[in-house]
C-alpha cells in the first residue's frame, strides 16, 4: 500500500531538515548545509512491511510554489493521503505564507478530499517565551484560516522531541490495523508483567503503537483511514472505544514544545504517572545513539538495562520493527523478556503481514 | 569581580574538584587577593582558535609564566577551544602555529622557560573532546590513579574487554582507562551512550513501583555484594521471593552493536555497571564473549568493583584525616 505525503511550506522553513533528522538519521546540527529545495524531491520510504511512503517534498521558493498551483497542480494534489503544512513560528512573511496555504487548501478540496492535514508550527526553539502561548495563537490562527477543513497542529522543533512526537502522530494515522497492533501488545505486556510496551518502526523509530490505548489527543485514532473502529485494551485490562469520527470536528492543537508546561494526562488507571513525553524522547535517545553508533561504523542493535527506577529490553521485534518492554517489578529478568520477545515475533510478522490487506 | 567556584556541580567521589572560572580579562593580582595562588593544582587557559593574534598570545604566556613563578608545582594546560569552526586541515595548522608562536614568546621571555611544561589539547563543546580533555586534566590530580588503572587493566584481560573507562556518571568525564590508547570515536561512544543511560532513568521512572535496593548516595560498605541475584523468574509468575535478604542493587545496561564493515559475529557490546554511587565502568566486551560468558563478566565487575571501593574509601578517609 503506498500513501502520498505532501510536505509543504514556505522556503527555509524546515522541511527537509525534518525529513533529514526523521527518515535520514542525521543529526540537527548536519541541517545548517542543507540547501534549498529544487522543486519536487520524491522519496520512497518503506515503513512497516509494505506501507510505502511516497514522501513529495516540495521546495517552498515562490516560483515554485506558483507553479504548484497553476501548471503541477494535479500532478501536486493527486492521490494524496497526507499533507504535512509547515510554518516557521517567527515568519516574516505571515500573510504571504497564509495565502499560499489558503490555495493549496484549495486545491487539496478539488483533487484530494479525503487527505487528512497536519499543520507544523516549527522552529519553536526560536519563539519567544511564554512559547505555549505563542503556539496557541499561532494554532487558533491557522485554525480560522483553515475553516471548517479539520486540521491537527503541532509545534515543532528539531532539536528536541517534538518532532518525533508529530511524526508519531502522523504515522499513526496511516498504520491501518493500528488498534489492533496495540491490542496485541497489551497481551505481550501482560505476559511479561509490564508497565508497558512500545512499538517503534525500525529505520525512524518513529511510535507506531503502545500497549496503552491512546490517550494524548494526537494518538486519537485516524479521522479518515481507520478501516476497524475496534475497542482496544490497556494492560490492567480497561476497555475503551477509540474514537473514529468525533476527532473530525475538532482540531487539536498540542503543545510538544520542550518548555511547554506538560500537564500530566490525567488517567485514573495509570499509577506509575511516567513522564508524559517518554515515547518521543525515547525516539529522540535512540535516533541520537543510533547516530553516535554509525559515526564509529557500528550499527545498533539491542539495548537491556536494569536501572534503578526500571527494567526494560529494547530488541527487535520484526524486519520492520522495535519492541521497547518496559517493567517495573524487580523480580523480573531481562532474559525472560528476551525471551517473551522472541516468541512473540511470528505473531507479530502475522500481524504486520494482514495490515497489508485492508 | 565575578569568580565563579564550581566545585558542586561536579560532585566527584575520588577527588573534590574546585574549579574557579575566571573572567578574561582577569589580573592575576586579583586573583592572588581571594586566595593564595599555591592553592590552584592546574590552570586550564582557554584560547580561541582562530583568535590567534599577538596580543592574546603574549597576554596568554604572561600569565602562564607568572603563575608559574608562584606555583612550580602547578599543571598548566591550554585548551585550543572551538576547534569545531575550523576544517580538520585548518585545525591541526593553527594548533600547531599556536604552540609554536608560545614557543617563542617563552623563549623571548628567558631561556629558562623554553622547558615549560605546558600540555596543549583541541577541544569543542559540539563533540567530547572538552570531556576528553579535562577527563586528562583531572588525571593528573588523582592520586589514586595507578590503583584505580591496575584494577581496570585486569578488568580488561579477564573480560576480553578491548577499552574500559571508570566514569563520573553526572559530569561524564573519565577517572581512569587502562592502558591501551584513547581513540576519541571510543571515547564518544562510550560518552553517548552513558549520557542515554542517565536520560533514560528518569523517563519511566514510576511514581508508585519501589525501586530495588540502590546503593545508598554515602559509600556503601565494602561487602561481596554481587548484582542482582539471578533467580530466573517466568514471565507473568507472581514471584514469591524473599525480599529481606535482598543484596545491595547495582543498576547495569548493555547493548549489542553490529559491526557495518566487520563480517557477521563481529559485535560488540558495550557494557555498563554502577560501581559506586557516582561512578560507572564501562567497557567494550566483543559480543560473543559476553553472550556466552556473561556471568564471568559480572563476576569480574564484582571484584572490581570492591577493588574501586577500597580505594574509594582509603582515599575519603585520608581526607578526613587531613580535614580535622
Ligand atoms: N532554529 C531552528 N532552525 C531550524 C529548525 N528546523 C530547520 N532549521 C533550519 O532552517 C534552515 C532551512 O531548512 P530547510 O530544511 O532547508 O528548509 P526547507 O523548508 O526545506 O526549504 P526549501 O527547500 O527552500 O523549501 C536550515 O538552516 C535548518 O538548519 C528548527 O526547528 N529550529
Ligand atoms: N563554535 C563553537 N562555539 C563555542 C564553543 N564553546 C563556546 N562557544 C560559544 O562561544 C561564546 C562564548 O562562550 P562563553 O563560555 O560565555 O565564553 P567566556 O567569556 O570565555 O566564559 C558562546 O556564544 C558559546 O556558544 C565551541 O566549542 N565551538
Ligand atoms: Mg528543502
Amino acid at each position: 500500500m503506498k500513501k502520498k505525503v505532501l510536505l509543504m511550506g514556505a522556503s527555509g522553513s524546515g522541511k527537509t531538515s525534518m525529513r533529514s533528522l526523521i527518515f535520514s538519521n542525521n543529526p540537527a546540527s548536519l541541517t545548517a548545509r542543507l540547501g534549498a529545495t529544487i522543486d519536487v524531491e520524491q522519496n520512497h520510504v518503506r515503513f512497516l512491511g509494505d506501507l510505502i511512503l511516497n514522501l513529495w517534498d516540495c521546495g517552498g521558493q515562490d516560483a515554485f510554489m506558483d507553479s504548484y498551483l497553476s501548471t503541477q497542480q494535479s500532478t501536486i494534489f493527486q492521490h494524496v493521503g497526507v499533507l504535512i503544512y509547515v510554518f516557521e513560528v517567527e515568519s516574516r512573511n505571515r500573510e504571504k505564507d497564509l495565502e499560499y496555504y489558503r490555495n493549496c487548501l484549495d486545491a487539496l478540496r478539488r483533487y484530494s478530499p479525503d487527505a487528512s492535514i497536519f499543520l507544523l508550527v516549527h522552529k519553536m526553539d526560536l519563539a519567544r517565551p511564554p512559547r505555549e502561548q505563542v503556539l496557541e495563537r499561532k494554532a487558533e490562527e491557522l485554525r480560522q484560516v483553515s475553516g471548517d477543513v479539520p486540521v491537527t497542529v503541532y509545534g515543532t522543533t528539531i532539536h528536541d522531541e517534538s518532532l518525533y512526537k508529530a511524526w508519531s502522530g502522523i504515522v499513526h494515522t496511516l498504520i491501518p490495523n493500528a488498534s489492533v497492533l496495540s491490542r496485541h501488545l497489551a497481551i505481550l505486556a501482560h505476559a511479561c508483567s509490564a508497565t508497558e510496551v512500545i512499538l517503534f518502526e525500525r529505520t525512524t523509530f518513529l511510535v507506531i503503537a503502545t500497549s496503552n490505548p491512546p490517550a494524548a489527543p494526537s494518538f486519537s485514532a485516524p479521522p479518515l483511514i481507520t478501516s476497524t473502529p475496534s475497542s482496544s485494551f490497556t494492560s490492567n485490562g480497561f476497555t475503551s472505544t477509540s474514537t473514529s469520527t468525533s476527532t473530525r470536528t475538532t482540531s487539536t492543537a498540542t503543545v510538544t514544545s520542550q518548555h511547554a508546561v506538560n500537564v500530566p494526562e490525567p488517567r485514573e488507571n495509570d499509577p506509575h504517572q511516567l513522564a508524559p513525553t517518554r515515547y518521543e524522547r525515547t525516539s529522540e535517545l535512540i535516533k541520537a545513539f543510533k547516530y553516535s553508533c554509525s559515526r564509529v561504523r557500528e550499527e545498533f542493535h539491542a539495548l537491556e538495562m536494569e536501572l534503578g527506577e526500571f527494567t526494560a529490553v529494547l530488541d527487535e521485534l520484526t524486519r520492520n520493527t522495535y519492541v521497547l518492554i518496559v517493567v517495573h517489578d524487580p523480580t523480573i529478568e531481562t532474559a525472560a523478556l528476551r525471551m517473551n520477545i522472541r516468541l512473540a515475533r511470528q505473531k507479530f510478522e502475522e500481524l504486520q503481514g494482514d495490515s497489508l490487506i485492508s | 569581580m565575578a569568580f565563579i567556584h564550581l566545585n558542586s556541580a561536579l560532585a566527584f567521589t575520588v577527588i573534590p574538584l574546585e574549579i574557579w572560572d575566571c573572567p578574561g580579562d582577569i589580573a592575576l593580582e586579583t586573583l592572588k587577593a581571594e586566595t593564595p595562588l599555591s592553592q590552584f593544582a592546574a590552570l586550564i587557559f582557554v584560547v580561541d582558535i582562530q583568535d590567534l593574534y599577538q596580543p592574546t598570545i603574549t597576554k596568554m604566556v604572561e600569565t602562564i609564566v607568572s603563575l608559574y613563578q608562584e606555583n612550580p608545582d602547578i599543571d598548566l594546560e591550554v585548551f585550543v577551544h572551538k576547534s569545531d569552526v575550523l576544517s580538520e586541515e585548518y585545525k591541526i595548522e593553527n594548533f600547531r602555529h599556536l604552540q609554536q608562536r608560545v614557543m617563542d614568546e617563552l623563549m623571548y621571555i628567558g631561556n629558562e622557560y623554553e622547558q615549560l611544561p605546558i600540555n596543549f589539547q583541541l577541544t569543542s563543546i559540539y563533540d567530547h573532546s572538552l570531556h576528553d580533555a579535562f577527563s586528562r586534566v583531572m588525571h593528573k590530580l588523582i592520586d589514586c590513579l595507578p590503583y584505580l588503572e591496575d584494577l581496570l587493566n585486569v578488568f580488561c584481560s579477564n573480560s576480553q574487554s578491548s577499552k574500559a573507562f571508570l566514569f563520573d556518571i553526572n559530569s561524564r568525564l573519565y577517572v581512569a582507562t587502562d592502558a591501551s590508547p584513547v581513540d576519541p570515536p571510543t571515547h564518544n561512544l562510550c560518552n553517548d551512550y552513558l549520557q542515554m543511560l542517565n536520560a533514560f532513568g528518569p523517563l519511566y521512572k514510576s511514581i508508585t513501583a519501589t525501586s530495588p535496593s540502590a546503593p545508598r548516595a554515602a559509600l556503601p560498605s565494602v561487602t561481596p555484594a554481587p548484582s542482582r541475584s539471578r533467580t530466573t523468574s517466568l514471565p507473568g509468575s507472581t514471584g514469591s521471593r524473599p525480599l529481606s535478604t535482598k543484596p545491595l542493587f547495582y543498576p547495569s545496561a548493555s547493548t549489542s552493536l553490529a559491526s557495518s564493515t566487520a563480517g557477521a559475529g563481529a559485535g560488540t557490546t558495550l557494557t555498563y555497571h554502577l560501581i559506586t554511587p557516582h561512578l560507572a565502568l564501562l567497557a567494550l566486551i566483543p559480543t560473543t564473549v559476553f553472550e556466552a560468558r556473561r556471568g564471568l563478566v559480572e563476576y569480574n565487575v564484582v571484584f572490581f568493583r570492591e577493588g574501586v571501593q577500597e580505594i574509594c574509601q582509603v582515599e575519603e578517609e585520608a581526607r578526613r584525616v587531613v580535614q580535622t
